[in-house]
């Protein structure tokens, strides 16, 4: 029996673009909604859920350019080095602006206070932690990034290389999430 | 046509530093957090070093982020300087990525789980036991 790579034809291809696109759109909405909430915060709220939400989308397509890394297969360089310039811009913007949002969230009966006086654990075990995990996706990709410009293209005759940034990729995927599902989770008790 | 003279020599040693030194940068943010938290004294001796990012202080219903500014100020100090040393000293060593892959692993979920309270928060407070530091 014939074991050839399978390819998508075009309408295949129009299909998940399609399915992308929708479910991209729908997924921005609900950070794009804190823009229109009635509070004097909602502009903070608003650029920190949107940048944090396209931080996790690149993020998560990464993990797919970083199994051919860790494979040891070869890779489409230039394309890579895109998409991992993106993600640490957009990995920076989620922690400059978490560090601008993070203000409100401990001013005067902000979220902080809420949180304390009624489920404390929630900030002192949740927030305390999300607060530092948060920061490490940015280095993380400013690694990566270095990685792929100063070794350039003959990255990919040295296995052992490509293999530690396709690893370092899924490792700074993981912190995201971490910060992503506990501001969720700090969000929904108690929004700025 | 590629011969393999023209492929230059490359070493694994500034990968190794640049991630070494974001192993330092984490481990010495979990540290001035956990410093920061004894008592206030060294919570404002960690702020001090903030003070340059906006925001840093300040209260009211806008607030601040306190004392967060100076652990990062110190995680981002100790990640560069530490980078910059290591890659000059690893820029033309080959060091063993298998091994480092292991370490780099272990040592993130170490200090990962140091952010985590309910784990560090009794190490902490033998280790600051035993400093006499209250």
């Amino acid at each position: 029996m014939p074991t050839g790579e399978y390819r998508h034809d075009h309408f295949g291809k129009a299909v998940i673009r399609t399915q992308i696109a929708i479910a991209l759109s729908l997924l921005l909405l609900l950070p794009a909604a804190n823009f229109f909430y009635p509070t004097a915060y909602n502009l903070k709220a608003g650029i920190h859920g949107v940048s944090a939400i396209l931080a996790v989308i690149v993020g998560t397509y990464l993990t797919h350019r970083a199994i051919p890394l860790i494979k040891g297969m070869q890779v489409r360089f230039e394309s890579l080095r895109l998409w991992v310039m993106t993600a640490t811009v957009l990995n920076l913007a989620g922690a400059v602006s978490g560090n601008w949002i993070y203000m409100r969230y401990r001013g005067q009966e902000g979220p902080r206070d809420w949180i304390l006086a009624h489920v404390p654990s929630f900030h002192n075990v949740l927030m305390e932690f999300k607060e530092f995990a948060s920061l490490f996706p940015f280095p993380l990709m400013v690694a990566a990034c270095f990685a792929l410009f100063y070794y350039g293209k003959s990255m990919q005759y040295r296995r052992d290389i490509a293999r530690f940034l396709g690893i370092t990729l899924l490792i700074s995927w993981s912190f995201l999430m971490l910060g992503f599902v506990a501001g969720l989770v700090l969000a929904k008790l108690r929004f700025v | 046509m590629q011969h393999d003279t023209e492929n230059p020599k490359i070493y694994s040693g500034p990968l190794v530093a640049a991630t070494l030194a974001l192993l330092l940068a984490f481990f010495t943010l979990m540290v001035s957090h956990h410093i920061s938290r004894l008592t206030k004294e060294l919570d404002k001796i960690i702020h001090s070093y903030g003070h340059w990012i906006p925001g840093s202080t300040g209260s009211g219903p806008d607030g601040s982020i306190g004392s967060y500014t100076g652990k990062e100020t110190l995680a981002i100090a100790v990640w560069l300087v530490s980078w910059l040393i290591f890659h000059c000293l690893w820029r033309r060593q080959d060091l063993s990525l298998k091994v480092w892959t292991r370490l780099f692993v272990v040592g993130l979920l170490a200090i990962t789980l140091g952010f985590f309270h309910p784990i560090s928060d009794p190490i902490v407070l033998f280790i600051a036991d035993l400093l006499g530091i209250y």
